[in-house]
């Protein structure tokens, strides 16, 4: 029986021309959006690695001089455009793509692409998640906003009922039918994607194909949310009018007015700092000390003091190394906790936020399919974190490897412009490379959003068994 | 075997039906006859469990409508008034579907005789239903109860709107029916069918049965006089209320 409604589902929604139509135009903007959106990623993530490599020469063939004034040269780190973020740019267009990586200083993540858009941009990039998150539930609605309500208008409900189809046969199979024909238009996209990826995809992330069957599964889980959300409503609904404004101010409501409500309540309970006001905190850290007791011309005379004890000198220039070399170096780690403290306090605002959004997910359900999406295609603020950690990481190491050499190959009395290295220093720092976050850590990342739709899918099958034997016959 | 025992619907104050007594035995067409609201449609929608009695039982094959709904079901095919059917589905497939529900799977060489059977015209069988007639759609109705091969069957006022061939037609289908041993309970409006076609009439007033009498008791004008009776009975009742 229930094979039968989801055949005869499938077919008559087939058949539709209304859908016909609708349903060709949303294939053809999804079929664009992945491909123009794989082109433009595959563009985009040519250019950031040929930056990187530009970047990298430059730094190699900068001539030579002394080390300080290498680590002052600095170097850039450009964020790989992850090769998933062609089916969901997420954040990547907010959170910049390279950061200058220079001495004494953490910088931030610079230059996104928002930055270079016009007025335009604020309405979001046509992309295959925009499309599969917001304009498919719409196509769901269509499908199913009569699905009962026709039946009961048009007295095939009773007729049924006479043919002993139970009502919970009967919404089943309805569910079924219309999933089955949303999968119809989701699968040749998901498969176009797939087809997309290469050997360069691979490389250039070892988990790209699990994170794929990762996100495709999470969108089929959130599909099917939505149609039984969508039948249940069309089931107990008086009429079909009424219907179709139920699930519409349900799609306006989730889709669009509690995604922001949502971002400015956690930004109300988590407020963010100003950047005029985070980087002053650092400077008054680096300056007064991190207990606001310990200057730093205090903290400067104090490790002269034990490191004259440590070399048993009484004079800076009796010491057998650089003491300029040691006080960059010590300079350079105060500073980095100074940045730890105060960055971990801002990332932790900023996981507060999104583990609020993410949270809400378990009252809407497309929250929840949107921050899974963003995190495995690698555009979510975990990524951006990753990378932004792995880039300081990169230039904490480069800039410890010049003060060491500073301080053991710079001899005293050796006046500053005077010690010069060269290529073969600059070339023994490896290029900034950076790893995308495994499937594993994702999920360990994602795991309210996971939740939420589990917690959406179970409750609705379960609300839809003990329910859909009460819809009204009449 | 249809029957109603002290069957009754109460919607608020307001008696839809009020212990209605019937029997239909296999091979008999007791046609309801009566003004709109007079209760024809509650009595089939409550053989058919589309509600539930305020108090009574409804018995298809000694079977309770309300307590053992899925069997019943196997022994009843119902015949609404409209009768929609999916309109981007031809008749042929409609069939199968609606057959297919009750268990029976007829293949397309069978569906075809049903429905020719039923008196659809051959070029129809393939043609959307939204291309067809009321009478057309009612055709395919009457096949789709046929194929079920249900040994009751419930009709709800299945010739309003469809012209003096169609309507005839039916009556024939009734008939052949009826010699199967088929029990049939109908709500009609028509008095010159329910003579023809019934062998068994009941008049309903107000949710109560009135009369009760075997059709080949009584001639299609006393028919017509105690209809008209009864209704103007109601209509003085009503007024002196």
């Amino acid at each position: 029986m229930l094979k039968l409604v989801i055949k005869k589902e499938f077919k008559t929604a087939l058949r539709d021309v209304r859908l016909q139509i609708s349903g060709s135009i949303l294939m053809v903007l999804m079929l664009t959006a992945v491909l123009v959106g794989r082109q433009g990623q595959q563009q985009i993530a040519h250019q950031r690695a040929a930056a990187q490599e530009a970047m990298y020469d430059k730094w190699v063939n900068q001539g030579n001089k002394h080390p300080h004034s290498a680590a002052h040269y600095g170097q850039f780190a450009f964020k790989p455009k992850p090769v998933l973020s062609f089916l969901d740019v997420g954040l990547d267009n907010y959170t910049g793509i390279s950061v200058f990586l220079e001495a004494h200083k953490q910088n931030e993540v610079l230059f996104s692409a928002a930055q270079d858009s016009n007025g335009m941009s604020r309405f979001g990039e046509l992309t295959a998640a925009l499309i599969l998150q917001v304009l498919l539930p719409l196509l769901i609605i269509f499908l199913t906003f009569n699905i009962f309500s026709k039946e009961r208008e048009e007295g095939t409900l009773k007729l049924l009922h006479a043919q002993g189809l139970s009502m919970r046969q009967l919404f089943m199979g309805k569910v079924w039918g219309t999933y089955i024909m949303v999968l119809l238009f989701f699968l040749p996209v998901i498969m176009l994607a797939y087809f997309l990826l290469d050997d360069q995809s691979a490389a250039l992330d070892a988990a790209v194909t699990t994170k794929f069957i990762g996100l495709a599964t999470g969108y089929a889980v959130y599909f099917l949310v939505f149609v039984l959300l969508c039948t249940l409503i069309s089931a107990f609904a008086k009429n079909s009018g009424f219907s179709l404004l139920s699930l519409l101010g349900l799609w306006t409501l989730s889709c669009i007015i509690l995604p922001k409500a949502t971002a400015n309540l956690a930004d109300k309970v988590y407020p963010t700092p100003s950047e005029f006001e985070f980087r002053k905190t650092i400077q008054a850290l680096v300056k007064n000390g991190i207990d606001g007791h310990n200057p730093s011309d205090v903290r400067l005379a104090s490790l002269k003091q034990e490191v004259l004890e440590e070399y048993n000198v009484e004079k800076i220039e009796e010491l057998p190394v650089n003491w300029g070399g040691i006080a960059m170096q010590a300079g350079e780690e105060y500073t980095d906790q100074v940045y730890d403290q105060e960055f971990s306090r801002v990332e932790s605002i900023f996981k507060d936020q999104n583990r609020l959004s993410e949270w809400v997910g378990f009252i809407n359900p497309y929250l929840a399919v949107r921050h899974l999406s963003m995190a495995l295609a690698g555009t979510d603020f975990h990524h951006h974190i990753a990378f932004a950690r792995a880039a300081e990481d990169y230039r904490r190491s480069f800039v410890k490897r010049m003060n060491k050499d500073m301080e053991t190959n710079h001899k005293p009395g050796v006046a500053y412009a005077d010690y010069k290295v060269g290529e073969e220093m600059w070339s023994s720092i490896e290029p900034f490379s950076y790893e995308l976050p495994s499937f594993t850590t994702i999920l360990s990342t994602q795991w309210r959003s996971v939740g939420a739709l589990a917690f959406w899918l179970i409750g609705l099958l379960g609300i839809s068994m003990i329910y859909a034997p009460k819809i009204s016959r009449l | 075997m249809l029957e109603a025992i002290n069957l009754s619907k109460r919607y608020g104050n307001q008696d839809a039906l009020t212990a209605l007594h019937l029997k239909v035995a296999p091979g008999e067409v007791f046609c309801l006859l009566g003004a709109n609201g007079a209760g024809k449609t509650t009595t089939i929608n409550l053989f058919m469990n589309f509600i539930e009695a305020t108090s009574g039982q409804a018995l298809v094959n000694g079977l309770n409508v309300a307590s053992q709904a899925q069997e019943t079901k196997k022994h009843l095919a119902y015949i609404p008034e409209n009768l929609n059917l999916y309109s981007n589905l031809s008749g042929l497939e409609n069939l199968q579907f609606f057959a297919g529900l009750s268990g029976e799977k007829p293949d397309a060489a069978r569906a075809e005789e049903l429905l020719r059977a039923a008196g659809l015209q051959p070029n129809a069988t393939t043609k959307r239903v939204s291309q067809y007639s009321k009478g057309m759609r009612q055709k395919v109705g009457i096949a789709i109860a046929k194929a079920k091969q249900a040994d009751n069957l419930l009709l709800d006022e299945p010739t309003s709107g469809l012209d003096p061939q169609a309507s005839n037609d039916f009556a024939q289908l009734l008939h052949t029916l009826r010699e199967q041993n088929v029990a049939i309970l109908m709500a009609t409006h028509d008095l010159f069918r329910a003579k023809e076609t019934g062998t068994h009439i009941g008049i309903m007033k107000a949710g109560k049965l009135m009369h009760t009498m075997k059709s080949d008791e009584i001639t299609l004008i006393e028919l017509e006089q105690l209809y008209l009776e009864t209704m103007k009975t109601e209509s003085h009742a009503e007024a002196s209320y």
